[in-house]
């Protein structure tokens, strides 16, 4: 058991390092095959009076007259050293760059990832115990109507509203308590969608558990019921929305700093985006796929010690269907 | 009861009254306290929010001096040699004096003293000698452009004294004086600029001279300045010298124009830049402040492909310039405030004259024009020769926010007279790689572009030294290349001021180039409040002479 689970752990984190590469490689070409590039945009603005000659001198000392496999390699071996360069567009050290912005994302997103469990799960104790006519049709419709919502909507309708009408938060301040607030439900909302749907499904399999019935009938209160022997067992699953959800919380925050205005990680990569700054693309999108795969591994390296009805074949994991929960609840724990 | 009532009532009565005299009192108290003002004296402190639409890219000065955006920053935070106000006057700043040679290729900048860099270090001769270098070569192999502006004659600079800089030209520079008051010409302490371009663009390590500097900053957030109180070296042009009133400035990036504006008007901020020209009529009414300064420059205007069909036909050309009624499109797409083209330069440039007359709307001539070049009339009203459609493309500016509204206009008025008009509205990457002067897809390309001194004109316009051959005519025009050089040659504005006029005729006569409005680049929404702020010759604000009322 000890093996298969190290052979499972190794393969995972082979895997992780070379989705981390591949991101690298994918997004220096898609940037690379783009039309035109960050220092000509800036050059050809008409107001700078450069010569094409001035220009053609610009551009290769920059080193992007290169072929672009050239480029990529230097631009790869220094990456993997830790070297992620200047910006092409502010000339500041990428990781002064990143560093100036991520606090205000962390906050962001980690407000959002707060809201977006609470909301999940007080829908999910809705759908279990609100009786069918007060409204547990209506809570399980939540979900998909939180999905269906753009999240700039949500983003402009909050700003309206508690911004402009109630004036409480001045937009020119995004940082103030409040509009940091807002902006994490405009993020939140559609994160929590995701975790609320995972666990409906699973706490709908669960109360339908012989346990279940048996708490139940010696009169547990609803909310122990819910607490004590419902949640953990559905909350499985919900560890892979989790990683997963990390990364609507990375595509959400580019959105909703937009629309708020705040300097985070989202509006830097749009100002990288807007003029094809390479270098800082190719670390945030290194530091996202690098969140994303590490949080997801995590899921996957801590799922087989949660669960201990999980079998790891060959580097997946399986999990037997319910019929066959008895038998493997007696299993003893993996231990590492 | 009601004599219990009346008797409250006085006291409440009695109390009012004497809560408004302690109040008096202590008003006259405080206002005893405060420093007598001198009747007149403009008040001293207060803060202000300018709200703008980016904070451009880098801030490394040489790369960033010339931004629309960055632009105004610098403009507080650091001085430059001369002064160049919004009708291209140049008087002394940090230079008070200076002296040429009889052929423009020598200069003496005689310097203020006891001026000095925030970092402490002196701005001295050599200070501006390592400035004067670095804007002419800037250091490309680090990234650190050239001041694109600056004269390409600039031969070297020397110290002579610790106050006194001689400059030396290989050709006659006549625009040499202006230039340093344009907006690439920032002076910035040398102990920054000997630092690399990481370095650099790190704006709260950057020194200049100005009476402000930068007390923090974060990038496509906000820039804080405060006042810089031994400040004590403003040009003599704006009407004061010594610290500014405002304590600080702070610009803060609000990427929606409406909001831009919002925060204006329920007074979260004092300024906002860049509204959308639609808005500036009811901000007006309301009471705002609106200021539209043009800078020195060109008009926005087409620049016509000569060798293009059938825009090599100069009938073709003139009747183009006819065409285009140009006060529809100030009364359609502008407000008052932009200004009727009068030249294919902005009438505030010294040297600019007014041919207003070659500039008239007249489709009936226009018409003849077409006919008399073969192109007729079709049942479809679109004209034709030889089988061939009468087509003209437009590429919008996207430099220019009214740009394809302006199209959209014209179109309409050359169609009445025949014409059939394409409009394609590039992004700017995509502009930048397909738009080009005289490119074999573009008839005609929308210029704007601001310059320093009008001596720079005639050089641009053909292919010599380095020139962009606006009009695709390369040597072959004679007459242009005969004024080009005699307009570079000129050793004083005497003899070129005529000259210019004469270039000025002979371009748009003969339908070269065809203006449609003079340009307003820079547009601000200011409250009431805020008061005495002094618009440049680039039309940037400076809140330097600035105050803020209650």
């Amino acid at each position: 058991m000890r093996s298969a689970y190290l052979s499972y752990a190794a393969k995972r984190f082979a895997q992780a390092v070379v989705v981390i590469l591949l991101a690298y490689v994918f997004t220096f070409v898609v940037v690379s095959i783009l039309p035109g590039d960050p220092i000509t945009n800036v050059l050809r603005d008409p107001q700078n009076g450069f010569t094409e000659d001035q220009i053609r001198q610009i551009i290769a000392a920059q080193g992007l007259d290169r072929p672009i496999p050239v480029q990529l390699w230097t631009s790869l071996s220094n990456f993997v050293t830790g070297d992620l360069g200047l910006s092409m567009r502010s000339s500041r050290p990428v990781t002064t760059l990143i560093a100036e912005v991520l606090p205000s994302t962390l906050l962001l997103a980690s407000s959002a990832f707060a809201i977006a469990l609470l909301l999940a799960l007080t829908i999910a104790y809705g759908t279990q115990f609100l009786p069918k006519r007060f409204g547990q049709g209506l809570l399980r419709g939540f979900p998909s109507l939180f999905l269906s919502v753009p999240n700039f909507v949500i983003s402009l309708a909050l700003i309206h509203i508690f911004g402009f009408q109630l004036g409480l938060f001045r937009v020119i301040a995004p940082d103030s308590f409040w509009a940091t607030f807002f902006a994490a439900i405009a993020l939140g909302v559609p994160v929590s969608a995701r975790i609320a749907e995972v666990l409906i499904a699973n706490l709908d399999k669960e109360s339908d558990q012989e346990y279940a019935a048996v708490a139940r009938s010696r009169g547990l209160t609803q909310v122990r019921l819910f607490a004590r022997h419902l949640l953990k067992p559905s909350s499985l699953p919900v560890v892979t929305v989790i990683a997963l959800a990390i990364g609507e919380l990375l595509g959400g925050s580019l959105i909703t700093e937009t629309v708020f205005g705040r300097t985070g990680i989202g509006s830097l990569v749009q100002r990288s985006v807007s003029t094809q700054d390479l270098p800082v693309l190719q670390a945030v999108v290194s530091l996202a796929a690098v969140v994303f795969v590490l949080v997801n591994l995590i899921a996957d390296l801590v799922y087989p010690l949660l669960d201990p009805r999980v079998k790891l074949i060959g580097g997946r994991r399986v999990r037997p269907t319910t019929a066959d929960d008895s038998a493997a609840a007696t299993t003893a724990a993996v231990t590492s | 009861m009601t004599a219990r009532f009346s008797s409250l009532l006085l006291s409440r009565r009695r109390l009012l009254a004497a809560t408004s005299v302690v109040a008096a009192a202590a008003l006259t108290a405080i206002a005893g306290l405060s420093p007598v003002r001198s009747a007149g004296a403009p008040p001293n402190g207060g803060d202000i929010t300018f709200l703008i639409d980016s904070l451009g890219s880098t801030w490394i000065p040489n790369n960033s001096a010339i931004s629309s955006f960055q632009g105004h920053i610098w403009g507080h935070v650091t001085d430059k040699l001369v002064y160049v106000d919004a009708d291209g006057k140049v008087s002394p700043w940090i230079a008070e004096s200076w002296e040429q040679n009889g052929d423009a290729t020598q200069f003496t900048l005689h310097l203020k003293k006891g001026v000095s860099f925030s970092d402490g270090t002196p701005l001295d001769a050599s200070a501006v000698v390592a400035n004067l270098d670095i804007w002419y070569a800037g250091r490309r192999n680090e990234g650190i452009n050239p001041i694109g502006l600056f004269p390409k004659t600039y031969d070297r600079a020397e110290a002579v004294d610790a106050a006194t800089v001689k400059v030396l030209f290989r050709a006659p520079t006549l625009g040499f004086i202006p230039t340093l008051g344009y907006h690439g010409s920032i002076l910035i302490s040398p102990k920054t600029i000997a630092q690399p371009a990481a370095h650099q663009a790190d704006l709260a390590k950057t020194s200049g001279s100005g009476p402000y500097v930068v007390a923090a900053w974060k990038e496509g957030d906000f820039v804080k300045l405060v006042k810089r109180k031994d400040y004590n070296w403003g040009p003599p042009a704006v009407g004061h010298t010594g610290p500014a009133y405002l304590n600080s400035i702070t610009y803060k990036l609000v990427s929606e124009p409406s909001l831009r504006v919002a925060a204006v008007q329920s007074g979260q901020a004092d300024v906002a830049y860049s509204p959308s020209p639609q808005e500036l009529k009811s901000l007006k009414e309301a009471g705002f402040t609106i200021a539209t300064p043009r800078y020195l420059g060109f008009v926005n205007g087409l620049a016509i492909n000569t060798k293009l069909e059938p825009y090599n036909d100069v009938k073709v050309r003139q009747a183009l310039q006819a065409g285009i009624n140009r006060k529809e499109i100030i009364d359609t797409v502008y407000t008052p405030d932009w200004k009727l083209a009068t030249s294919f330069i902005q009438s505030n440039v010294p040297g600019a004259t007014d041919h207003s007359d070659l500039l008239a709307y007249n489709p009936g001539k226009a018409e003849k024009l077409l006919d008399d070049a073969g192109w007729t009339k079709g049942a479809n009203g679109i004209r034709t020769k030889d089988g061939k459609q009468l087509s003209l493309t437009l590429h919008s500016n996207p430099y220019l926010a009214t740009a394809k509204s302006i199209d959209e206009l014209i179109a309409q008025q050359l169609g009445k007279i025949g014409w059939k008009v394409t409009i394609r509205a590039y992004d700017v990457v995509t502009f930048g790689e397909k738009v080009r002067f005289g490119g074999p897809a573009v008839p005609a390309y929308e210029v704007t572009r601001s310059f320093i001194d009008a001596g720079t004109v005639a050089s641009i316009l053909t292919e010599a030294n380095n020139g962009e051959n606006w009009f695709n005519l390369g040597d072959s025009d004679g007459k242009l290349n005969e004024l080009r050089d005699k307009i570079a040659g000129a050793a004083s504005l005497d003899i070129r001021n005529p000259l210019l006029d004469e270039l000025q005729t002979y371009v748009l006569e003969q339908g070269y180039f065809i203006p449609r409005t003079q340009i307003v680049q820079r547009i601000y929404v200011q409250s009431p409040k805020l008061k005495g702020e002094v618009y440049n010759g680039i039309a940037y604000a400076s809140y330097y002479t600035a105050t803020i009322g209650e």
